[in-house]
C-alpha cells in the first residue's frame, strides 16, 4: 500500500503537500548562482559582455533616476500599446463575428489559415518602406501580427459555445445583442484571453525586435547604442528593464482574466454534472 | 446565427462539385489578388511601393532559377530547423523531469514560469558576442524562444495527467516504467502537441527576426536587402518564399499531430 | 408562479373526466427525427404522435437512447424537425419560445453567473424590474433549498445542487409549458422526495401543462396524469397509461394498491423494451 502511494507521488508530484522539506532550494540556488556571478565580476573573473549584477542594477538606477528610462519605457510602450490594442481588438471583436455569422467567419477563414502560420515580421523592411521609419510602421507590424492569434482565440472561443447555453438564452427568449453580450462573449472569454496572453507576449518581442531593427528612442534602441558603444552594463539595464515589464503586464493581465472568469476558473470537473 | 440544427447530408455530391466548392470557399483570396492586382495596375501607388503580381512572380522565378531562393532558403530553414529541433528534445526532457523530479522543479520551476513572459529576443545582442555573428547565435535564440512553450506544456502535460487513470494503471499492477509509457506519455502527448505548436512559428519569426536585424545571408535578409535597395517585388518574393516555409512547417505538424494523438479531436492553433 | 395560477377545483376523490374533444394544446403528428453521422444514420423518431391537453401533466418514460430528450428539445424548437408536424395551440413550432420553458438534463447553468445570477437571467431578459427580480429569483432560491448558496459559482456545486439551480430558473421563467427532462435525475432521495411534493404542489395550483421526462417509474406515477412509455429507439409510443390517482397526492398514495397495479404494468412495459434496446446496441 505504502508502495502504491509513494509510486504516485513520484508521478504526480502536486499530490504531495506542497511546502515540502525542501522548498527553500528553489530561493537557495538562484540565490548562490547571483553571489557566485557577483564574486566573479568582483574578481575581475567574468568576460567583459558579461557585467556583474551590482553594476547592472547601479547603472539600471542611474537611468532611473535621471529619466532618461522612463522617457526610454514610455516611447516603446507608446508604440506597443497601441499596436495590441489595435491588433487585438480587431482580432477579437471579427473573432467574435465570425464565429457567429457564418458569412464572415467563410471569407476570413481562407484568409486567416493562410496567413497566420506566416511569419509576418518578414514583411517588416516593406513596411518601413511604406509608411516610414516612424512610430507608425512599427504599429502596423505590430497590429498585424496580434489580430492572427487574437482572431483565431476568439473564432473558436464564439465558435464552441456550448450549444445548451445558446439554446437556453433563446428559450428565455433573449434577442440576438444580448445573445452575444450575455452568453457568446462570456463563454468564449476564456479563449479570448489565451488569445490575448499571446498577444501580449508578441507585443513585446516586436517592440524589441522593431527597434534593433531602427528606432531613435525606446528599450530596443537603447540595446542597439550599448552594443555599438560596448556599454554592456546599460545593455543589461534596458534587457532587465524590458524583462520586468514583460513580466508585469503578463501578471497584470492574469489577474484580470481570474477577476474576469471567478466562475469558471473554478474545479472545472469534480466527477458530476 | 449559429446553427444549431445538423444539416442533412444532400444526395451524394459528385467529385466534380466537391472540388469546386473547395475553390469557391478560397474565394476571399482570390478577391484580396484581384484587389492588389488592380491597385497595383491602376498607378495609384508607385510600383517602387506595390509591384504588380506578374512583377513579384517574375522575380521568383528569377529567384528559383539563379539558385538564390535554394541557398537562402536553406539556410533559414536549416536554423529554424535546428533550434527547433533541439528545443523539442530539451524541452520534453526538462519538462518531464520538472514534473517528476520534485527537487528539479524546485530549481528550475521559478526560471520557466518567471522567464516565459519575457521577450528573451533581447538578450540576441548578447549572444551576438558570446557566439558570434554567425548561426549559432541565431540557433540559440530560436532555441531558447522556442524551450519556454515546449517544457512549460510538457510539465503540465506530465502533471496532469488523469489521476483517475493512474489509479487505474495501478490498479492494474502496472510496473513504473509501463505506466510512464503506457499512461503518462499518452495522456501528457495532447498537452506537448499544444506547446510544439505554438513554439513552430516562433522559431521561423525568431529565425527571420535575427536575419533582419543583422546577417548576410538567410531569406530575411533578402527581404530587408531588397526594400532597402528599393526593389520591392524582389522583397515580395521573398516573403512568398517565408511564407511557403511556415504553411508547410504548419501543414507537416498538423499532419504529424493526427497520426500520432488521433484520439483527440483538432484544437486550434493560437500563433 | 402564483402571478398567474389559474385556481381549478381540486376533484378529490374523483378521477379527472374524460378529456373533451376539443382541439388538444398540443399536437404532434408522425414527428421523425434522424441524425446523420459519418456514414451512418440514427434515426432517433419516427412517426411519433402524440396530443397533450392543457393542464396535463405528462411522464415520459422510456429507455436511454430512445430519443425522449430529442423530442423535447424538438419541443422547445431547438432542434430541426425532419418529418411530420408539431403544433400548439393549432400553431406550427418552429422556433424556441419562453412559453415552453425548458429544463435540459445537462442543466445549462451559466458558468460565469453565480446561483442567483442564473435564476434572474430568465427575469433580465424579461425586463422584469431588479428589486422584484431578486424576489421572485430569492423565492425559487429558496424553494430548492439553495438559499445558503446564492452567491456560489455552478462549478463549485454539485450535480444535484446544478440541477436544483436549473429548477429554480424553470419556475421562475414561469412558463406555460413546463419541458423537464430527467429533472430529478442527479438529485439524492431526500431532495427529489421533497421537490417531487413541491412540483406536485405547484401544478395543483397553476395547472400549467407539464411534459415530464424520468426513468423513476415511482416519480412518474405520483405526478402524472398520464404515463407515455417509449419504445426503444427508435422512438414510438409503446402505451400510453392514464392514472387515476386522486389529488392532491401525497407520498402516501406510494402504498395504495392502484398504485402497486401501475407500478407493475408500467415495469413490465419498459423492461420489455430496455431489454430490446440492449439486443439492438448490443449486435
Ligand atoms: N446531436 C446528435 N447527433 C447524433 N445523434 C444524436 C444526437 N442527439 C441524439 N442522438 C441520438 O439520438 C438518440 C436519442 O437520443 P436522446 O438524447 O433523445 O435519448 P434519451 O431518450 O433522452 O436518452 P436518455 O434517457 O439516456 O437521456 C440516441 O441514440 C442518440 O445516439
Ligand atoms: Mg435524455
Amino acid at each position: 500500500m505504502s508502495d502504491q502511494t509513494a509510486n504516485l507521488e513520484q508521478v504526480m508530484p502536486e499530490a504531495k503537500t506542497a511546502f515540502g522539506d525542501q522548498r527553500g532550494i528553489g530561493i537557495l540556488v538562484p540565490l548562490a548562482i547571483l553571489v557566485g556571478w557577483e564574486l566573479c565580476g568582483q574578481f575581475g573573473l567574468l568576460p567583459r559582455y558579461i557585467v556583474a549584477p551590482s553594476k547592472i542594477i547601479a547603472t539600471w538606477w542611474e537611468m532611473l533616476s535621471s529619466g532618461e528610462l522612463i522617457g526610454h519605457v514610455g516611447s516603446s510602450m507608446f508604440r506597443q500599446s497601441l499596436g495590441l490594442l489595435f491588433g487585438a481588438s480587431c482580432g477579437t471583436i471579427i473573432g467574435v463575428l465570425a464565429g457567429m455569422f457564418g458569412p464572415i467567419g467563410r471569407f476570413y477563414e481562407p484568409l486567416v489559415s493562410l496567413i497566420y502560420p506566416v511569419p509576418k515580421v518578414a514583411i517588416l523592411p516593406l513596411i518601413f518602406a511604406w509608411f516610414g521609419l516612424g512610430d507608425l510602421s512599427k504599429i502596423v507590424v505590430m497590429t498585424i501580427s496580434i489580430f492572427f492569434p487574437t482572431y483565431i482565440a476568439a473564432y473558436h472561443g464564439a465558435k464552441s459555445v456550448n450549444k445548451i447555453h445558446l439554446w437556453t438564452a433563446q428559450n428565455v427568449g433573449a434577442g440576438k445583442a444580448r445573445l452575444i453580450r450575455q452568453v457568446v462573449i462570456p463563454s468564449a472569454l476564456p479563449d479570448i484571453f489565451n488569445g490575448l496572453r499571446i498577444g501580449l507576449a508578441l507585443s513585446f518581442v516586436l517592440m524589441v525586435t522593431t527597434e534593433l531593427v531602427v528606432s531613435t528612442k525606446g528599450l530596443g534602441y537603447v540595446i542597439a547604442r550599448a552594443e555599438e558603444n560596448l556599454r554592456f552594463d546599460r545593455m543589461y539595464a534596458a534587457i532587465l528593464t524590458i524583462a520586468i515589464l514583460g513580466f508585469c503586464a503578463d501578471r497584470l493581465l492574469l489577474k484580470i482574466r481570474e477577476y474576469f472568469l471567478v466562475g469558471q476558473l473554478m474545479s472545472k470537473d469534480r466527477g458530476h454534472g | 446565427m449559429v446553427d444549431a440544427s445538423i444539416p442533412m447530408s444532400a444526395a451524394r455530391a459528385s467529385f466534380l462539385d466537391v472540388w469546386l466548392a473547395r475553390v469557391w470557399r478560397l474565394y476571399p483570396i482570390f478577391v484580396m489578388l484581384a484587389v492588389w492586382e488592380a491597385i497595383a495596375h491602376s498607378g495609384l501607388i508607385s510600383p517602387l511601393l506595390l509591384p504588380t503580381i506578374e512583377k513579384v512572380a517574375q522575380e521568383f522565378w528569377q529567384m528559383v532559377v539563379s539558385g538564390d531562393l535554394v541557398f537562402h532558403g536553406s539556410i533559414t530553414l536549416q536554423r529554424a530547423l535546428i533550434g527547433f529541433a533541439s528545443a523539442i528534445v530539451a524541452g520534453i526532457i526538462i519538462g518531464t523531469a520538472l514534473a517528476r523530479v520534485k527537487i528539479i522543479s524546485r530549481i528550475l520551476e521559478p526560471v520557466f514560469i518567471f522567464g516565459y513572459p519575457i521577450p528573451k529576443i533581447s538578450l540576441y545582442p548578447i549572444f551576438i558576442f558570446i557566439f558570434g555573428f554567425g548561426d549559432m547565435s541565431k540557433i540559440v535564440l530560436v532555441f531558447l524562444e522556442c524551450l519556454y512553450p515546449i517544457t512549460i506544456q510538457s510539465m503540465y502535460g506530465m502533471r496532469n495527467a488523469e489521476r483517475v487513470l493512474v489509479w487505474a494503471a495501478q490498479n492494474a499492477g502496472s510496473s513504473n516504467a509501463r505506466l510512464f509509457w503506457r499512461v503518462l506519455v499518452p495522456s501528457a502527448a495532447p498537452a506537448i502537441f499544444a506547446g510544439i505548436r505554438i513554439a513552430l512559428p516562433i522559431s521561423m519569426i525568431v529565425t527571420i527576426i535575427t536575419e533582419l536585424i543583422g546577417e548576410s545571408r538567410g531569406l530575411g535578409y533578402v527581404v530587408a536587402f531588397a526594400s532597402a535597395s528599393f526593389e520591392p517585388a524582389r522583397a515580395m518574393a521573398a516573403f512568398v518564399a517565408i511564407a511557403a516555409i511556415g504553411f508547410c512547417f504548419d501543414r507537416s505538424l498538423n499532419w504529424l499531430r493526427q497520426k500520432v494523438i488521433y484520439w483527440q479531436a483538432d484544437a486550434p492553433s493560437l500563433t | 408562479m402564483s402571478q398567474s395560477a389559474r385556481i381549478v377545483p381540486i376533484s378529490s376523490g374523483i378521477s379527472r373526466p374524460p378529456q373533451t374533444t376539443s382541439e388538444p394544446l398540443l399536437r404532434v403528428e408522425s414527428l421523425t427525427k434522424t441524425f446523420d453521422r459519418k456514414g451512418t444514420r440514427v434515426i432517433a423518431l419516427d412517426n411519433f404522435n402524440l396530443n397533450v391537453d392543457d393542464g396535463e401533466f405528462v411522464a415520459i418514460v422510456g429507455p436511454s437512447g430512445c430519443g425522449k430528450s430529442t423530442f423535447l428539445h424538438m419541443l422547445g424548437g431547438f432542434e430541426s424537425v425532419d418529418g411530420g408536424t408539431m403544433s400548439l395551440n393549432g400553431q406550427k413550432v418552429t422556433r424556441p419560445g419562453p412559453d415552453r420553458g425548458m429544463l435540459f438534463q445537462e442543466y445549462a447553468l451559466y458558468p460565469w453567473r453565480t446561483v442567483l445570477g442564473n435564476v434572474m437571467w430568465p427575469l433580465e431578459v424579461q425586463n422584469i424590474p431588479q428589486t422584484e427580480r431578486t424576489e421572485i429569483a430569492d423565492k425559487f432560491i429558496s424553494l430548492v433549498g439553495l438559499t445558503h448558496f446564492k452567491n456560489h459559482y455552478p462549478n463549485e456545486l454539485s450535480g444535484g445542487m446544478k440541477q436544483r439551480v436549473a429548477l429554480a430558473r424553470l419556475l421562475a421563467l414561469n412558463p406555460k409549458i413546463l419541458l423537464m427532462d430527467e429533472p430529478f435525475g442527479a438529485l439524492d432521495a431526500q431532495n427529489r422526495e421533497l421537490l417531487q411534493e413541491e412540483l406536485e404542489r405547484i401544478w395543483d395550483t397553476s395547472r400549467k401543462t407539464v411534459l415530464f421526462v424520468t426513468h423513476d417509474i415511482d416519480e412518474a406515477i405520483y405526478l402524472a396524469d398520464r404515463i407515455i412509455v417509449f419504445t426503444a429507439r427508435p422512438g414510438r409510443i409503446k402505451a400510453d397509461i392514464r392514472i387515476d390517482l386522486a389529488r392532491p397526492r401525497a407520498m402516501e398514495i406510494k402504498k395504495s394498491p392502484a398504485y402497486t397495479e401501475y407500478r407493475n404494468h408500467i415495469w413490465d412495459l419498459l423492461r420489455e423494451e430496455v431489454l430490446r434496446a440492449r439486443e439492438e446496441y448490443a449486435s
